[in-house]
């Protein structure tokens, strides 16, 4: 399992675009804002945190659209198959190492960026935790939807996953909302935390049956 | 005996053969039932306390949506049907109910918008039933584009029975989400444990317009079900003494 | 080793083959002999695992390590030899690997690109990973494309000594081959 771990991070860190472009998107659009709006108005603080998350769904649709389309057009997933019974494994490590080459990046430079835009440290403990777990979801969800459209461009993939994360964006929606109130917002995290558990266990099995169905 | 009865309903020729019986009357059964449903609705329900005569088309949106996700759950069934048992009917029920839950989902939000006009004065509002309902119909034409998209139908049927499950999460959401916002769309009036809100004079035609239109989109699914399986068992014998 | 008992194959109604039946014994080879779109490489695919029979059962003994090459390559064209052996677990320093890029005619091309390198050049490759694997059952589809007969005999010559192993062989190729106890498995379709 480590072996592979190994293997597949030096797959994605050979391949700069894949990993670097996000993350500088990410920071074109994070420091765009603030460019771009007044700096001192209230409404950009209430605002921020909304910027925030979408722009790291956008991020992450972009970055993860080929998580399968090169392994599976040279055949390492159909080579990977033939050696072992359940894609689970693979897939579940590539969604992990998308996550850490991508994710974190950018949920620690979102969290940077909003707590030197509210000037309150307060906005790391929002920022960072639902950053750093909604980045995971959508890349989970992402790769769900790129798995399904494999060959079939990203356009039925980017249809496919839309109603999929509805229900993550109500729960983030609901964090921000309560964020810029000011409310408590820990037992919308621990949902949060919960969903993503679930989803840890079962996106990358349904992803598992869903690849070796292509490979028939 | 259960392993005759499973190959008896599995079988699309015991389908079409029960669905060719069946369909007249259930054709103009509910016909007549949404004839009646309409006529007593638009004509001689009272006008409503505040809505005026505009509420009248709620004898369309209502069954509507409530269709919309009714087929959805119809569509779940049927997935989950297909890929534990492997049933191939099951399949074909997907791929036939697909494009009509799609329909019935955009009656819903068109004759909503139109409810909204005159009732509310906007036409769109993103609240959270209108949201809900539109994710609904985007899901429904991702499993149409999703099994359109490939020639191998086998690898299709899996696809979109596996798409029907993972997406069957936003079906709760849809229907609880009336209850958790209390923004525009009006909450429920008819549920299980309530007594209805709504008054008798305008909950008869209701109930029959449900019940009719029901059965006219059931119509519509058999239709939808027997081109599927001609067309997927179109070599097979039986298939010319049917269709 | 392996058991085939009366499968069937079709894809979207079109029958490839059916009730097809064979064994496959250890230090055997099978030459799966067909015409173009006869269904060889599907029935490759079967006997891997990757698709499944219509009909019929493929019964391997055991856990039988299978090593596998297709059409496609496993390798990326955006990275190095060295890079692509790496991600198959074969380091180029090793002794044994270098003798055979040696003998593939690449072992002073260690450092370019897999993109940069010929068609027949990027197959030699491919089968580097076959030269070097464990496993006890080699499967292998057209491997002969596009390579000239120096290697193809380099291939026949590796294949023979598997055989000698007690290793089983089962290949396609429309190029003869010539190896040893072959069994010629004709008339799909």
């Amino acid at each position: 399992m480590f072996d592979l771990f190994k293997l597949e991070l030096f797959k994605l860190r050979k391949k700069l675009r894949a990993w670097l472009g996000p993350i500088l998107v990410f920071l074109l659009i994070t420091i765009s804002f603030p460019l771009t709006v007044e700096l001192a108005s209230d409404d950009l603080k209430n605002v921020f945190y909304s910027i925030l998350w979408i722009a790291s769904l956008l991020t992450v649709m972009v970055s993860v659209e080929g998580i399968f389309l090169e392994d599976y057009e040279d055949g390492t997933l159909e080579n990977f198959s033939v050696a072992n019974d359940s894609l689970f494994s693979m897939v579940l490590i590539k969604i992990f190492i998308y996550w850490l080459l991508i994710g974190i990046p950018i949920s620690l430079l979102g969290t940077f960026f909003s707590v030197s835009m509210t000037g309150e440290m307060s906005s790391f403990y929002i920022a960072l935790p639902s950053m750093l777990i909604s980045t995971y979801i959508f890349i989970n969800l992402f790769a769900l939807g790129n798995s399904l459209s494999l060959n079939k461009g990203s356009v039925l993939g980017a249809l496919i996953t839309m109603p999929l994360l509805f229900p993550i964006l109500i729960l983030l929606g609901k964090i921000v909302l309560n964020a810029n109130f000011g409310f408590e917002i820990s037992n919308l995290l621990l949902l949060m935390l919960g969903v993503l558990l679930l989803i840890i266990v079962f996106i990358p099995f349904i992803i598992s049956f869903i690849i070796r169905t292509h490979l028939e | 005996m259960l392993k005759k009865l499973y190959h008896q309903f599995a079988s699309p020729k015991t389908y079409v053969v029960l669905v060719n019986k069946m369909y007249p009357y259930i054709f103009y059964f509910s016909l007549c039932i949404y004839t009646i449903a309409l006529v007593w609705g638009l004509a001689y329900a009272p006008a409503d306390y505040m809505q005026g005569n505009s509420f009248r088309i709620m004898y369309l949106h209502v069954p509507a949506s409530f269709l919309s996700q009714s087929l959805y759950l119809v569509m779940a069934i049927a997935a989950a049907v297909f890929l534990v048992w492997k049933v191939k009917l099951a399949a074909y029920m997907i791929k036939s109910i697909a494009p009509i839950g799609a329909l019935v989902t955009f009656i819903a939000l068109v004759s909503g918008s139109i409810w909204g006009i005159p009732t509310w004065g906007t036409w769109w509002q993103w609240d959270a039933r209108i949201t809900s309902t539109l994710i609904l119909f985007i899901m429904y034409l991702g499993l149409i584009s999703l099994h359109g998209s490939f020639t191998n139908f086998e690898k299709a049927d899996k696809f979109i029975s596996v798409l029907v499950l993972v997406g069957f999460v936003n079906i709760p959401i849809i229907k609880k989400s009336v209850d958790w916002w209390s923004t525009l769309h009006q909450p429920a009036s008819i549920t299980l444990t309530n007594k209805p809100s709504i008054d008798p004079s305008m909950l008869y035609p209701l109930f029959f317009s449900m019940i009719g239109f029901s059965g006219l989109i059931i119509c519509l699914v058999i239709l939808s079900s027997k081109v599927q399986i001609f067309n997927r068992e179109g070599n097979k014998s039986w298939v010319k003494d049917h269709v | 080793m392996l058991e085939v008992k009366n499968i069937s194959f079709s894809i979207n109604q079109n029958r490839l083959f059916q009730n097809l039946s064979f064994n496959l014994s250890k230090g055997q080879a099978i030459h799966v002999k067909g015409s173009n779109g006869s269904g060889k490489s599907s029935l490759l695919r079967i006997l891997l695992g990757i698709s499944s029979a219509s009909k019929g059962e493929v019964i391997w003994d055991e856990e039988i390590g299978k090593v596998f090459l297709g059409h496609k390559n496993v390798l990326k064209n955006h990275l190095s030899v060295a890079d692509n052996l790496h991600l198959h677990g074969l380091d180029v320093a090793h002794p044994e690997v270098r003798s055979i890029l040696k003998d593939l005619n690449l072992d002073q091309k260690a450092e370019l690109l897999v993109g940069n390198l010929s068609y027949g050049q990027q197959k030699k490759l491919a089968l580097v990973r076959i030269f070097l694997n464990q496993s006890s059952v080699i499967i292998l589809d057209e491997p002969c494309v596009g390579l000239d007969d120096q290697t193809r005999r380099l291939i026949t010559t590796f294949l023979t000594t598997e055989l000698g192993k007690n290793k089983s062989i089962i290949y396609t190729s429309h190029i003869p081959l010539e190896l040893p106890s072959s069994e010629v498995i004709i008339g799909i379709l």
